[in-house]
Parts: C-alpha cells; sequence; structure tokens
C-alpha cells in the first residue's frame, strides 16, 4: 500500500446546501487511479465506536469529486476521507481537516423575477431545493419606511404578492432562508415595477 | 375449523388504498385460477396484533374489502390480510405492509366555489372531510386531521393566458384589480408540510368578472 | 429538523418495517398511547424519547443494507442535532418530568428490554413514524 499515496488537498466545497467533496488526483502512469469515499457523523463518533459510512455513489470512482449531499443530512459535525485504489493496492486515508457542518454552507441571493401585470406585483422565483424557503420584501417606491413581506416556498411559478394603486412604483428584493441552519442569504438586487392605469386618477 | 390443505397460489398485491381516510383493501386474483375464487379478510391493530374477522368480507367473490370503520383511528396503525379459496382449497394468508392511515392516505383537492363582480372574484375553499361511517355522523374536516394544511390556488386569465399562483393558510380568497368582462378560471390544492401530503389540483371553475357599468 | 428526520425514515420505513415480524407488540404505541400524554409531560417525553433512540437503539440497526444504513446514519445526527436543541430546554428547566410521563418512559423501557436487543432496536427505528405523528401533531 505504501507505494500508492493518500489523495492530497482534499476540500469540501459548499453553496446553498449542496456539499461536495473534492480531492487532487492521485497520478500513476498508464494506470486508472480509483477512490473510495466514506463519511463519519458525530454520531458516528460519540455513538458508534466511530464507525465510517460508504458513500456507495463514490465506491471505486474515477472521478475526483463526490456529491454528499444527501449524506450530510444533519446539522452536525462531519468528518470525510478518501483513499486510492488500484487493483488490489489501496492507499491511506485521506481526511478532512477539521469538521464540515451545513451550517457552513454559503448562502447565495436567490433568482428573482418581478412582474408587473395591471394592478398586480407578482413575483417568480428560481427552485433551490426543499431546505429553502423566500423571504420577500416589498415598498411603494418613496415609502421605504413602509416595507412589507411574505415568505415563500413555492418556485418556478408566477406567484401573486399583492396589489398595486394605480400609476405607482414597488420595488422588491428577496433573500433565501434555510430553517434547518437558521440562516439566510444576502438580498438579490432590488427591482422595480410600475402599476398600470393613470396616477392622477388618484388625486381627484 | 381446521384449516384445508392450503396448495391454492396467494392473493397478489395485497395492499391498502387510501383516500380522506377511505381505506379499502385492496388485492388481485391468485395467479392461473379463473373464476369462482372466494376470499376472507381480517385484520389487526399494530401493538396489539389479534386478528379479527370481517365478516362482512367472508366468501366474498370482490378483490376489495372496506375497512374504514376498523382503521378510523389514525393514531393507531394496523394490518390485514387476506385468504383465497377454490373448490375445496385454499391459499395461505397474505398481509399488507403496516399501515398508518395519517401518512399513507390520499387527500383529495378541495371544493372550489368563485363569485365575481366587475373588478374582483371571491374564492372559498373546502378542505375534504375525513370518511365517516354514516351521514349522521359528526363530520371532521381534514383540516382538523393536519393542521398544518395550507391551500395553492391557481388563477387564470383566459385573455392573456397569464397564470399567477396564491399560497394561502385560510380558506378564502379576494383577487381585486381585475379586468371587467373577462374569464378566469380557478383551481386549487392541499398541501401538508409534515407529513408531505399534496392533493391533485382540483378542476378548474371559471367564471367571468362583469362587464364595466 | 423533523423534516429530514420524515423525509429520511419514509425513504426507508417499508424496508425497516419489513424486518419486524411481531405484529402483537409496540415500544412506543401500547399498552399506553403517546397520544394520552399530557401537553405539561411532552417536553419530558421527547427529551427521553431522543436520548433513547440516540442511546440505545440507532446503534442496533446496522443492515447490510449500504442505502438503508446512510439513511439511519442521517435520521441518528439529525436526533443528536434535535437533542441539543432539547436539551437546552431542559437546562432552562422548563421540561419537567412529572409522574406519568416517567412512568410512560419506563413503560417504553419495559417493551424495548421485552425483545432481543437487534429486535427491539428494529422496531423501534420502524415505529419511528409514531413518534413523528405524535411530535407534529402535538408540538
Amino acid at each position: 500500500d505504501a507505494l500508492l499515496p493518500a489523495p492530497q488537498s482534499i476540500s469540501i466545497l459548499s453553496t446553498n446546501m449542496k456539499h461536495f467533496l473534492t480531492w487532487s488526483p492521485v497520478i500513476v502512469q498508464g494506470a486508472t487511479v480509483r477512490y473510495s469515499v466514506e463519511f463519519q457523523g458525530e454520531y458516528e463518533r460519540e455513538h458508534a465506536n466511530g464507525s465510517w459510512i460508504p458513500i456507495s455513489e463514490c465506491s471505486l470512482t474515477t472521478a475526483t469529486v463526490c456529491n454528499i449531499t444527501q449524506d450530510i443530512s444533519a446539522t452536525v459535525a462531519y468528518k470525510l476521507r478518501v483513499r486510492a485504489e488500484l487493483g488490489a493496492t489501496r492507499s491511506p486515508w485521506g481526511t478532512t481537516k477539521g469538521f464540515f457542518n451545513s451550517t457552513m454552507t454559503s448562502l447565495t441571493p436567490p433568482l428573482l423575477r418581478v412582474v408587473a401585470d395591471g394592478h398586480h406585483l407578482l413575483v417568480e422565483l428560481a427552485d433551490m431545493g426543499p431546505s429553502f424557503q423566500f423571504r420577500v420584501l416589498y415598498w411603494k417606491k418613496g415609502q421605504e419606511g413602509r416595507v412589507q413581506q411574505k415568505v415563500m416556498k413555492e418556485v418556478n411559478s408566477v406567484v401573486h404578492l399583492d396589489t398595486m394603486e394605480a400609476g405607482a412604483e414597488y420595488c422588491v428584493k428577496a433573500q433565501t432562508h434555510v430553517e434547518a441552519i437558521n440562516r439566510s442569504s444576502s438580498f438579490s438586487p432590488t427591482q422595480c415595477v410600475r402599476a398600470q392605469g393613470d396616477k392622477s386618477m388618484w388625486l381627484v | 375449523s381446521g384449516e384445508l390443505y392450503c396448495s391454492l397460489p396467494n392473493p397478489r398485491n395485497v395492499h391498502f388504498e387510501s383516500t380522506n381516510m377511505r381505506n379499502v383493501l385492496h388485492w388481485s386474483v391468485p395467479e392461473g385460477t379463473g373464476d369462482g375464487v372466494l376470499y376472507k379478510v381480517k385484520y389487526a391493530v399494530y401493538g396489539v396484533g389479534k386478528w379479527i374477522r370481517k365478516p362482512e368480507c367472508r366468501n366474498i367473490n370482490r378483490t376489495w374489502c372496506d375497512l374504514s370503520s376498523e382503521t378510523s383511528d389514525y393514531e393507531e396503525q394496523y394490518y390485514a390480510s387476506v385468504k383465497a379459496f377454490l373448490n375445496g382449497t385454499c391459499s395461505a394468508w397474505v398481509e399488507t405492509t403496516r399501515f398508518n392511515p395519517l401518512t399513507d392516505t390520499k387527500i383529495d383537492p378541495p371544493m372550489v366555489s368563485v363569485s365575481s363582480t366587475d373588478k374582483s372574484i371571491s374564492i372559498i375553499l373546502t378542505a375534504p372531510e375525513k370518511w365517516k361511517r354514516s351521514p349522521e355522523e359528526g363530520s371532521i374536516s381534514l383540516l382538523q386531521v393536519y393542521p398544518g394544511l395550507q391551500y395553492n390556488v391557481s388563477v387564470l386569465n383566459k385573455k392573456t393566458k397569464k397564470r399567477w399562483f396564491f399560497s394561502i393558510s385560510n380558506n378564502t380568497l379576494v383577487v381585486p384589480w381585475l379586468e371587467p368582462g373577462t374569464a378566469y378560471c380557478v383551481s386549487a390544492q392541499i398541501h401538508v408540510t409534515t407529513p408531505l401530503l399534496d392533493s391533485g389540483f382540483s378542476k378548474e371553475h371559471c367564471i367571468a368578472t362583469l362587464k364595466d357599468k | 429538523s423533523v423534516a429530514e428526520i420524515r423525509a429520511g425514515f419514509t425513504a426507508i420505513k417499508a424496508n425497516i418495517q419489513s424486518r419486524d415480524p411481531i405484529r402483537s407488540l409496540s415500544i412506543l404505541s401500547h399498552p399506553h398511547s403517546l397520544h394520552k400524554v399530557k401537553s405539561s409531560d411532552r417536553c419530558c417525553i421527547t427529551h427521553h424519547l431522543f436520548s433513547f433512540y440516540v442511546d440505545k437503539v440507532f446503534k442496533h440497526c446496522r443492515t447490510e443494507d449500504s442505502f438503508v444504513n446512510r439513511k439511519i446514519s442521517s435520521i441518528a445526527n439529525s436526533f443528536l442535532s434535535l437533542r441539543r436543541r432539547l436539551g437546552q430546554c431542559h437546562e432552562q428547566n422548563n421540561c419537567v418530568c412529572g409522574e406519568e410521563s416517567t412512568e410512560k418512559f419506563k413503560q417504553i423501557l419495559a417493551n424495548y428490554e421485552g425483545l432481543n436487543v437487534t429486535s427491539a432496536a428494529m422496531k423501534s427505528l420502524g415505529e419511528l413514524d409514531i413518534l413523528l405523528d405524535w411530535m407534529e401533531k402535538s408540538h
């Protein structure tokens, strides 16, 4: 086994609750090196004799990346390890330095589309997965002190936010919120749209 | 009575089909048997385990048996079992998997009623009722069974073909500021977050806003 | 969160429950149903049950199925993080254990000890929906 070095530069890339383990390839001239990945949660460490659990989708894989999202589903500290395999030869395990917890994921603002349809203010939000809620803030331009909020889960459809005063301009921005880790993204850029109808009608 | 020598093939695909907690046991005819097969049914409460025969489903030739009454307590879980008989021989008892009425039922879409003025439509939604033994028995709305129940409402403007969605917790929705003399079609779905249960969308109810006075 | 546990359990429910042939015994729901627990005792019973699953049940639920083992790990780790949150209630002393909940939990342990450990653990795991249904209804 000493002939096959352990994979190096092992790290976890995590964005919007999607977690990937990556590592540098182990180069053996003229040979195809494969890799196997295992994970260990706090439960395995503290209550199951430090056992490790293989990720079957990343067993004997030639890729140097593994999607660990399905297995890192609890908000506890996890460790990951990967080793190289060439025929019967196996390298030592390479283990992540420190722990990974899904609370460490980076959250990006949601993709938001704002629509005015007559007097109706509507939004469409891109799907980001089952863990996500969206906090949508909206206000009438010029009344920045009277911001209203809606928390939504609906995605990929035009969702009704509110009705607008004729001719008035309304602005909207949104952030994601992940209840499981109790964290939110930064806000999306603000988008403003104008309601149909003549503003002067309101001044009569 | 002593059990006959059971060489008949077993009933197949023995399972509960449940909608709004109307819980009906279904199965398929044993392989290779023609007409004339009769069945009997029993059920058990999980954790109690004593099999209880269902008299109304004794020596029946149909392949379903309504066990709604016997499984109406949705804080319990159940098993059911079927045995087939033909020409003096019989099959083994074949059991369902464990049935949990709360999580294993399907939910019908809500009832939708719509009215309109010249510039708005009003929508009233009614969640389906839990199955009940008889019309005289008190009704239990599924809203009481699933406190987290919500409605997703779709409103389609037939002229512009644009569809809007609303997500509401109470059962009424007024959509103001609409175009007079325009047809709008409404359909609604029930959404329960935990346990995760969604009904299909109801059929569309179309109504036109009144023409401008 | 509870939703994660529910999703993980739903994925393996049929597999786990098929490993439990004993219909006449339940760990959680008989002879006393969780649904009869007084509201004042719910926090304590929940805390006890989380510790019961973490300390006694999950470690005896290893199977030959890799997918099932991964889901059990996901559930077990979710229990850990939820127990930690419940622990905060315990520390703030608003999770008092009354006589009834102590008695109820003793009954659960007696049901558990009445079976060999693997059968008891697999049966308890197969009854997670009983616990989740009760938690969601009563909390």
